[in-house]
């Protein structure tokens, strides 16, 4: 469970965040939307205690990333909008890398290697260098050292981008999968299609304060309109979507 | 659980011995400085023991106008060889062609105003842009001999004591020892062997700081359960791994081939047993660390691999200050040089080489004047590593 209650940050002169508040409950999986330069980015790095926040509180399973970074950090894969995997060394040494950083052992990490390359189709590519990877390949390495140690909390920037249909399904079924094991999900997205299949619960966000949270039905009574995108534009506000 | 400290250490490694170019520097630093010292100590041994072994090759033109000079010239193992009359350009021919190491020209009516008592004219021929200068002026010194011998021999032929011609009496006394010459030429030799500890830790230095941003993987690495001493701690030894490996091969082969040579032929010395260059490497392992400390220090903050290169370029002149300033203000070796890096190191050989009884403080000083910098740095690196603008300036 993920509480954050009225979260400020400033860059210097920037607002980047002005106020936001929401709850991702367990077992859900929870959208965040926003258009860009809303303030998804610095709102998940604030989760993990990346950045320090200037203002209100942030618990996850009630322990303060800023108070206690590590254990925090033990319990939330992290999927952020650069993918960070390095040239030189294969996917099976990526992942051994950081399972061991999550304090893993050698027979956890390679049973898990295996079982999150199966559920991301990437055995083919476990024993290559990740020089020369593709878009997808590139995000499914990305993806599985998000999964490899098993946190309870998940915080997925635009984990779809790049990816083809075979493994948008693989990773919808992996996310299904969090779900039913009680994991709390918080998925950075642009895209509504994967809100409507995916999402209980979605958080939209603008400017840096929260507009809104609630049931992609719910945003569509409140907006009294149907269709989820229309309904989050009008949420967001026009002028600001588009800029 | 493993040290998460090993862990970054272990894969930072690994990834730096994949590219070639690092172990091509590993290489070429390590083996290549100390092959260099050697074949120019070689040639330096064998240019000066050269008139030994073959003698000196001299030309004479009219040898035989000077019977005695010849015998004398002999006596000193200068091997005459006599010739015809040369003209000029055939006598620039013969010095150019190394043959000879001059040429002497005995003037046609030699003999004529040598009996006259009239001055004899010989001509020297010489190229002095050669290397046989020395050798020349040996050839010089038995004419000068002869010619006042010649003239004491006249003198008291006329009743005059030869004494009167001597006004002073010169005689040399060289205090400088085999040890003390050698000084200087092993101090420039030492002086390149720690230079590898700067070079080639900064390839992997600067490919796990500013690389990484570069790349964009430090967010992703933060982002983990490891504090930041634990990933910088990981990152600065790995670099210094490669710097310490290179650096003690480097020391070890140089050791090897300065024992082989026999450097006592040009008055060198390298009394250092194997137990003493052991000993040294081991007071030169933080020399690398610091080094290593140095970089990441700096290059963390460049956000690009280039731009940390460029930064870390200037850097590299820096081992080369001490040194620099202690044979400019020519300095004699004292206590407070063994607090300076790498001045301490060049110090601590070039005594030993010297030989004598150093007693430890001289290892300890030199070990920890690299080693409290660096673990300083480092820690002022980890601790600055946990601001915002690291995750942000991606």
């Amino acid at each position: 469970m993920i509480e954050v209650h009225d979260v400020r940050k400033k860059f210097g002169a920037v607002q980047a965040l002005g106020g936001v508040s929401f709850t991702a409950r367990d077992g859900q999986i929870t959208a965040l939307l926003g258009p860009n330069g809303a303030g998804k980015t610095t709102l998940l790095r604030t989760l993990v205690g990346l950045l320090k926040r200037d203002h209100g509180t942030i618990a996850i399973d009630g322990v303060d990333p800023e108070k206690d970074p590590m254990t925090v950090r033990r319990s939330i894969g992290f999927l952020t909008d650069q993918f960070g995997l390095y040239e030189r060394l294969t996917t099976r040494e990526y992942l051994t890398y950081f399972g061991e950083l999550n304090g893993m052992d050698r027979a956890a990490i390679n049973r898990r290697t295996d079982e999150v390359s199966e559920l991301l189709g990437m055995e083919d590519i476990l024993g290559r260098r990740s020089k020369g990877f593709s878009q997808g390949q590139r995000i499914k390495v990305a993806l599985a050292r998000t999964l490899l140690h098993r946190p309870r909390h998940l915080l997925l920037d635009e984990p779809s981008r790049g990816l083809d249909v075979m493994s948008t399904r693989a990773l919808r079924t992996a996310l299904n999968a969090l779900r039913a094991d009680g994991c709390c999900v918080i998925m950075a997205t642009h895209v509504m299609q994967e809100v409507t299949a995916l999402c209980e619960d979605v958080i939209v966000i603008a400017g840096g304060h929260t507009v809104a949270q609630g049931s992609p039905e719910e945003l569509c009574r409140r907006t009294g309109i149907a269709n989820l995108e229309d309904a989050f534009v009008s949420l967001v506000g026009t002028e600001e979507g588009i800029a | 659980m493993k040290s998460k400290l090993m862990i970054v250490l272990r894969k930072e490694l690994r990834e730096t011995l994949r590219e070639k170019r690092t172990l091509a520097m590993l290489a070429l630093f390590a083996l290549l400085y100390p092959v260099m010292i050697g074949f120019m100590l070689h040639k330096l041994i064998d240019k000066s023991t050269m008139s030994e072994r073959e003698g000196i090759e001299l030309t004479v033109i009219g040898a035989k106008q000077a019977p005695t000079l010849m015998s004398q010239l002999g006596e000193k193992n200068i091997t005459v060889k006599d010739s015809g009359p040369l003209d000029e350009e055939a006598i620039g021919e013969l010095l150019r062609a190394k043959k000879t190491v001059a040429v002497l020209r005995l003037a046609d009516d030699f003999t004529e105003t040598y009996y006259a008592m009239r001055p004899a004219q010989i001509e020297v021929w010489y190229d002095s842009s050669t290397e046989s200068n020395s050798q020349r002026r040996e050839v010089e010194g038995v004419l000068e001999a002869y010619s006042n011998n010649v003239a004491s021999a006249r003198l008291l032929a006329h009743g005059v004591s030869p004494a009167a011609l001597a006004p002073i009496r010169l005689q040399r006394y060289d205090t400088g020892t085999n040890a003390s010459r050698s000084a200087m030429l092993i101090g420039s030799i030492i002086g390149i062997l720690f230079f590898p500890a700067f070079m080639l830790c900064m390839s992997a230095a600067v490919d796990s700081t500013a690389g990484e941003r570069e790349r964009r993987s430090l967010e992703v690495l933060m982002a983990q359960p490891a504090h930041t001493w634990e990933l910088m701690g990981g990152k600065w030894l790995a670099a210094s791994v490669l710097a310490i490996v290179g650096t003690t091969l480097g020391l070890m082969l140089a050791h090897a081939i300065l024992k082989w040579l026999p450097l006592e032929e040009i008055g060198m010395s390298w009394n250092l047993g194997w137990g003493d260059l052991a000993l040294v490497c081991l007071v030169t392992v933080p020399l690398s660390m610091l080094a290593a400390a140095l970089y990441i220090a700096l290059a963390m903050n460049s956000k690009t691999f280039k731009e940390a290169q460029t930064l870390l370029s200037f850097v590299m002149i820096l081992p080369l200050v001490p040194g620099l300033v202690v044979s400019m203000l020519d300095l004699k070796t004292a206590q407070w040089m063994y607090t300076v890096p790498v001045l301490s190191n060049q110090t601590l050989l070039k005594e030993m080489a010297k030989g004598g009884d150093l007693g430890a403080l001289p290892f300890v000083m030199t070990f920890l004047c690299s080693a409290l910098p660096a673990l300083l740095i480092i820690g002022y690196a980890s601790w600055r590593m946990k601001s915002e603008r690291y995750v942000l300036a991606v």
